[in-house]
């Protein structure tokens, strides 16, 4: 039988969970904005004109656009951008990046999935995620994808790592083409 | 700390020239850790860490050392070795030489 109280009482329990739902993911959200808000303070100093970060709304700083311009290797000229996403769980958690950018690259997919250790939750031999690194690491392992960090031996895209193999010239070509039709400034 | 000492009695090469009249002595001190900053929420350790200062329980928060002499909160590092038992500054398994405020 439904009756007032009983439904008086589903509705407190209700309101009871969704109050405490959302105030620990604020917790959370403070924490991580706090300690971006550090980090993001220092970032400056650390990028240049082959690095920048693009803050597209200042309220929302856990949601940026890294760019990077290669100014050496194979992917010289062009310039990538990446989205970079911060969840509540930082810095136990590390940010979430896709590259929205199209490229033919050993190790970041065509549907812009990156292949970048300290990007890892998870890793045994201690090159992934840590708490000890921080957005500035991640600007800078996105910046050695296009220079040393370039893996032919364990790729993603595994049909331009196997171009690479088998002719190195034909890979620059591929390269050049998306180059041309979607990195272009 | 030192000063000269003024009576003066000629130039002779083995003359003292100065005499110790007040001496203070200084001791430093620090914690027997190589690290000062949890690594994890980034506060000093002998602060409460963020996640403590946020919810107001400042006196519960307690630094934890672990045999490769690293610290850290221990708040920060229960949540970090849920995900990964090794200590994120050396990488080597995290094994708890102690705790304290």
């Amino acid at each position: 039988m439904i009756t007032l109280k009983k439904k008086l009482q589903e509705a407190e329990a209700k309101k009871g969970n969704n109050s405490l739902g959302p105030q620990s993911i604020d917790r959370r959200a403070t924490i991580r904005d706090k300690l971006l808000t550090k980090e993001i303070a220092e970032i400056g100093d650390h990028l240049n004109s082959n690095c920048q970060v693009d803050f597209e709304n200042p309220d929302k700083i856990y949601e940026f656009t890294v760019i990077i311009k290669p100014d050496e290797g194979w992917w010289k000229g062009g310039v990538f951008r990446f989205s970079v996403f911060v969840s509540e769980d930082y810095n136990i958690q590390p940010p979430l990046v896709k590259c929205i950018t199209r490229l033919w690259h050993p190790n970041i997919s065509l549907d812009g999935n990156v292949c970048l250790s300290i990007l890892r939750d998870h890793s045994l031999d201690g090159s992934g995620w840590a708490p000890t690194r921080s957005i500035k690491d991640v600007i800078w392992g996105l910046y050695s994808l296009f220079i040393d960090l370039v893996d032919f031996d364990d790729p993603l895209n595994i049909e331009a790592a196997d171009e690479y193999k088998r002719n190195p010239k034909q890979f620059k070509q591929s390269v050049d083409t998306y180059l041309y039709r979607y990195a272009k400034q | 700390m030192s000063k000269i000492d003024d009576t003066r009695k000629g130039d002779t090469s083995n003359e003292q020239l100065f005499t110790l009249k007040k001496w203070n002595a200084v001791a430093v001190w620090s914690w027997d850790v190589e690290c000062d900053t949890c690594a994890i929420c980034r506060v000093q350790v002998m602060d409460a860490c963020l996640r403590c200062q946020a919810d107001n329980k400042q006196d519960g928060c307690v630094v934890v050392w672990g045999e490769c002499n690293h610290s850290f909160h221990n708040c920060c590092m229960s949540l970090w070795v849920e995900q990964n038992n090794r200590c994120p500054l050396c990488q080597k398994e995290w094994v708890i030489q102690g705790t304290g405020k």
